[in-house]
């Protein structure tokens, strides 16, 4: 018997909702970006789930994709957080606020 | 010589382009090469006039045709030069005093470091001159009405770091631009019933197949263009104050040539003024007018060249006075010997000043004759000229025209041209005595000025004293009448009224008596004319403002138009511009709330996407 695909939305929803809660309440950009990631892992499982419902595999392709994606980001969104640290000393999103209005 | 009538007006042209461009390198040699020009043409139009003559008189109309100026349509102008007597008569006036004035402005110009555009200017003037009375259709007419027009602007303003030259330039141009326009109209007329501007056409058998309406549209609009360039009233503000300019310029422009421009184109067009039937009184009744006023307001003037000026607007009420009646020979005979002793009037009066240190008052002068003889015998050949003394040029030319008002029936104008004659008499011997006799009143040191000054003079003194005696010893039968007979057509009197011998005699009479009232007034010492002002303000106000003209046309139009203006400024300032200062305002007012949503916290933007993903989920999630 196949495990309910609600079980999976369940989980992936708290994953989505933990990683949300992570970014908005956290200051280091180190700790938002796994946040971040873990967001994206979450609609990851989800996509998965729903690929094998469907039994097909378009949502697994996706799945890579944006893990791949992902990992780009993490190179770039790494470079800048180190970056900004060598600048300002400091990690803080808050910090950073010279684009402000 | 017919074929190379077209270096009249190119010679003058050629001047004022070489003076545009080359004056700085000629310097003081620049009024020469002007001079010499002008004499040039003035010595091609003496031959092309011995050609003429020599031709029967109903051939002597020759057109040269140049080349086709506009051609659109239906309208087609040609720019041709018109030989006939009319047109010589005035072409040997502008060139011949012309160059005389040029000669003379080469030495009351010697110390102006701007003196080749001077000479261009002057040059240019005459150039536009020639066109004007050359021209054989009226468009070419126009060119030149305009072109004098803009050198008289340009002249009056020479100094024009002087405020009050700067702003008597601008009058002059702006007060003339009103008969302009409407002369303008009034060829956009002709060209509209005749189809042509052509002087063959317009003013051949055609002008009389006019309706009478038409007719009379066109020529009062035609006058009302002839009464802004001679300063006739209403529009002869300007002229006064166009004695700003240097005063060979005052000469030649505002005396002896394009004031009487006015004057050339009613003789000109008299067909048309003939096919109507109350447009010759029309012009009649304004030179009357402006004679005797500007008669009255000469004598009020302290300024020796506003003194003169009124005296010309005066004595070109007598040219449309004459026009008026019919006898064009004898406005055309005023023209001539005008422009003789009215420029050596002008330029007497410009010795003076020179000798003075550019002193104008002639509260400021008397006995000058002592320190200036010669000045002083021109200046009294000029007076005696234009105050109708016999054999002088004035006498005959004006006689003429008074007896004629008589002899063609017409008592009361006859009436009011010798109470004219009577005034202009006493005024033009005013600033005679005033400057010339009775005391000193002034510590200057007059000097005389040099022979190359007087030269010119002597020529024009000659002119004065001759001009009448030649061209018009007999009112009908003249020299000039009969040259003139086939453009103008002869003009009888009826034969009513006293003989002509009582006539004349009057008119030597009123001549005589004006002469010798003005020697009683300013010239005696029996009368206290400085304080007149004091005793007589009432009337030494309407004389010396002319009658306040001039301030109720400041309160008519001046004011109103600053008005306007200051009102149209308001509107500028509170409606255009307010909308366009209001809009920024607002637009920068708005752009103060944006920065609340831009606040560089990450985290808020974070939330703010949240809370928007979970808007449109709910939207979603309700909607299926």
């Amino acid at each position: 018997m196949r495990t309910p695909i609600s079980y999976f939305l369940i989980v992936s929803g708290m994953l989505f909702a933990i990683g949300t809660v992570g970014v908005l309440v956290r200051k280091n950009a180190l700790v938002i970006f796994m946040a971040v990631e873990l967001q994206l892992n979450a609609v990851n499982l989800s996509l998965v789930a729903f690929s094998r419902m469907h039994n097909n595999l378009n949502g697994q392709v996706m799945a890579f994709f944006s893990m791949v994606v992902a990992a780009a980001e993490v190179v770039v969104g790494l470079a800048i957080i180190v970056t900004i640290y060598r600048r300002r000393q400091s990690a803080s999103v808050d910090d950073a606020n010279v684009l402000r209005g | 010589m017919f074929d190379l009538a077209w270096l009249i007006p190119a010679l003058p042209l050629a001047g004022a382009v070489l003076n545009l461009f080359a004056g700085r390198r000629l310097g003081s040699r620049a009024g020469w090469v002007a001079s010499a020009l002008v004499a040039a043409s003035f010595a091609v139009a003496v031959a092309v006039l011995i050609d003429l003559v020599a031709l029967p008189g109903e051939e002597r109309r020759h057109a040269v045709r140049l080349f086709e100026w506009i051609a659109a349509g239906a309208f087609r102008v040609e720019a041709t030069i018109l030989l006939d007597p009319l047109s010589m008569t005035m072409t040997l006036v502008v060139t011949g005093v012309g160059a005389l004035i040029h000669v003379y402005a080469v030495g009351y110009l010697e110390n102006d470091p701007r003196v080749g555009l001077f000479f261009s200017y002057f040059n240019l003037f005459v150039f536009f001159m020639l066109m004007l009375v050359l021209a054989d259709n009226y468009l070419v007419l126009y060119l030149g009405w305009e072109g004098v027009g803009l050198c008289s602007y340009l002249l009056i303003g020479f100094w024009h770091d002087r405020p009050v030259a700067a702003s008597a330039a601008k009058k002059a141009f702006v007060t003339t631009r009103i008969g302009d326009a409407a002369m303008m109209l009034g060829l956009v007329l002709i060209f509209v019933h005749l189809g042509t501007l052509d002087f063959e056409t317009v003013l051949g058998p055609e002008a009389g197949a006019l309706s009478n309406g038409a007719a009379t549209a066109i020529a009062l609009l035609l006058l009302a263009g002839a009464v802004g360039k001679s300063a006739q009233l209403p529009l002869h503000v300007w002229l006064p104050d166009a004695m700003e300019g240097p005063t060979p310029v005052s000469a030649l422009i505002h005396a002896a040539t394009m004031v009487t421009a006015g004057v050339y184109l009613i003789v000109r067009s008299h067909p048309l003024f003939e096919a109507s039937d109350i447009a010759l009184t029309v012009v009649l009744v304004v030179g009357l007018l402006s004679a005797i006023y500007a008669a009255l307001a000469s004598i009020g003037q302290f300024d020796v060249k506003r003194a003169l000026a009124y005296s010309t607007m005066s004595q070109i009420g007598f040219m449309f006075f004459a026009a008026g009646m019919g006898f064009y020979a004898g406005a055309m005979l005023l023209l001539v010997a005008h422009a003789f002793y009215k420029a050596l009037l002008f330029l007497t009066s410009g010795n003076v000043m020179h000798g003075l240190h550019d002193e104008t008052d002639l509260r400021a002068m008397g006995g000058l004759r002592s320190e200036m003889p010669v000045s002083t015998a021109w200046f009294g050949i000029g007076a005696l000229a234009l105050a109708g003394v016999p054999p002088l040029a004035g006498f005959f030319a004006k006689d003429h025209i008074v007896n004629f008002a008589s002899q063609s029936g017409r008592a009361t104008a006859w009436v009011l041209a010798s109470i004219a004659a009577f005034i202009s008499a006493v005024y033009i011997s005013r600033p005679l005595f005033l400057v010339f006799f009775g005391r000193r009143r002034t510590e200057a040191r007059a000097h005389e000025a040099p022979w190359r000054m007087h030269a010119p003079l002597a020529v024009l003194a000659a002119g004065a004293v001759t001009s009448g005696l030649v061209l018009g010893l007999q009112a009908e039968g003249g020299l000039l009448e009969r040259f003139l007979e086939p453009v103008t057509g002869a003009a009888h009197g009826t034969g009513t009224g006293p003989s002509e011998a009582v006539l004349i005699a009057v008119s030597i009479v009123i001549a005589v008596a004006g002469v010798a009232v003005a020697w009683w007034i300013w010239g005696s010492e029996r009368v206290d004319w400085q304080s007149f002002p004091e005793r007589q303000p009432e009337l030494a106000g309407w004389l010396s403002n002319a009658f306040y003209l001039n301030a109720l046309y400041s309160w008519l139009v001046r004011a109103p138009g600053l008005g306007f203006g200051r009102g149209l400024r308001v509107v500028d300032d509170r409606v255009v511009d307010g909308a366009a200062n209001e809009l920024g305002v607002a637009v920068t007012r708005s752009s103060r709330l944006a920065p609340i949503l831009q606040s560089g916290l990450v985290r808020s933007y974070a939330l703010a996407f949240l809370l928007g993903a979970v808007v449109l989920l709910l939207f979603m999630g309700l909607r299926f």
